[in-house]
């Protein structure tokens, strides 16, 4: 008995580790795993060198709504949903895997950068299993994307298919075509 | 010759098939797109075996971007945003993706 309980917490010391390292908060693990929060509090600090960040987790679905979030909420959680429910994987270890390959789609892109954090992911997960989001398909592109849950979804279009006007004109964006531009103009030159 | 090269690439394919199965099972199965019974099959099968499978002079992996018009709304990108690499993987992996 004693000998199976070691091998359950050395499971779950584990997963813990996996989970920070991918960049879980505290609140996440304290929900996920057995283990007692000083004992999580001493892993977070032994792997990542610092206290863990205090203060409340996002709760808000909004932010999955503004218009790339939502493109990469929808990208995990469509990953999570067919690792769940067509291969079969156990609820967290189909969201570790989602967002490994969330992460290393993300990093094939031309800027890299995750817009989904792992406790963001996480608390996706949380708000489809509250049905407070649900899934729509684009009419366009039949592609699935996240939305608030009851929402009409007949005649839904993506935001990628239909970007709103401003989408993507961030600063950062705005001085990477200016480079490019400027790329392009020394090359006619 | 193209035979050769399909070939190859047939090839390619089963063995990095296995390697990904092997690295980790579910991710394999959902990044190939294959069910669990033929997973178990693929691992089993013996280089001798991977190398008659392969060699053949047609694919033997299908296109999954089947449908020309999805395809056209993929690859379109009037505002230059370069999300074309993210809508295709969001919509091979959308739950009408599947069959």
């Amino acid at each position: 008995m004693s000998e199976k309980s070691l091998v359950y917490e050395m499971q779950q010391v584990q997963l813990a580790i996996e989970l920070i390292e991918l960049g879980a908060r505290l609140q996440v693990l304290e929900t996920e795993t057995d283990l007692s929060r000083g004992r999580l509090v001493r892993l977070y600090k032994e792997i990542r060198g610092l206290s863990p960040p205090k203060g409340m987790l996002p709760f808000s679905t909004d932010w999955f709504m503004t218009w790339r979030p939502n493109i990469n909420a929808s990208l995990f959680y469509n990953f999570y949903r067919q690792l769940t429910a067509i291969q079969g994987c156990k609820r967290l270890d189909g969201f570790v895997k989602a967002y490994r390959l969330y992460r290393e789609q993300v990093s094939l892109e031309e800027d890299g950068e995750p817009v989904l954090d792992m406790t963001r992911a996480w608390t996706l997960v949380r708000f489809f299993e509250s049905r407070l989001l649900e899934l729509a398909e684009c009419r366009s592109c039949q592609g699935s994307f996240v939305v608030h849950a009851y929402t009409p979804s007949k005649g839904f279009v993506c935001g990628i298919c239909r970007p709103p006007s401003r989408a993507g004109k961030t600063r950062k964006n705005q001085q990477r075509q200016e480079k490019y531009a400027c790329l392009a103009s020394k090359g006619t030159n | 010759m193209a035979a050769v090269e399909i070939q190859e690439l047939n090839l390619a394919y089963l063995m990095l098939a296995q390697r990904l199965l092997d690295q980790d099972r579910e991710m394999g199965m959902f990044q190939l797109h294959i069910t669990e019974s033929m997973a178990d099959l693929l691992l089993s099968l013996s280089s001798r075996q991977l190398s008659q499978l392969a060699g053949i002079n047609q694919f033997l992996f299908q296109f999954r971007l089947n449908d020309s018009d999805q395809l056209k709304t993929l690859l379109e990108d009037e505002r230059g945003q370069g999300l074309t690499r993210t809508h295709a993987a969001l919509v091979l992996s959308s739950s009408t993706a599947q069959g």
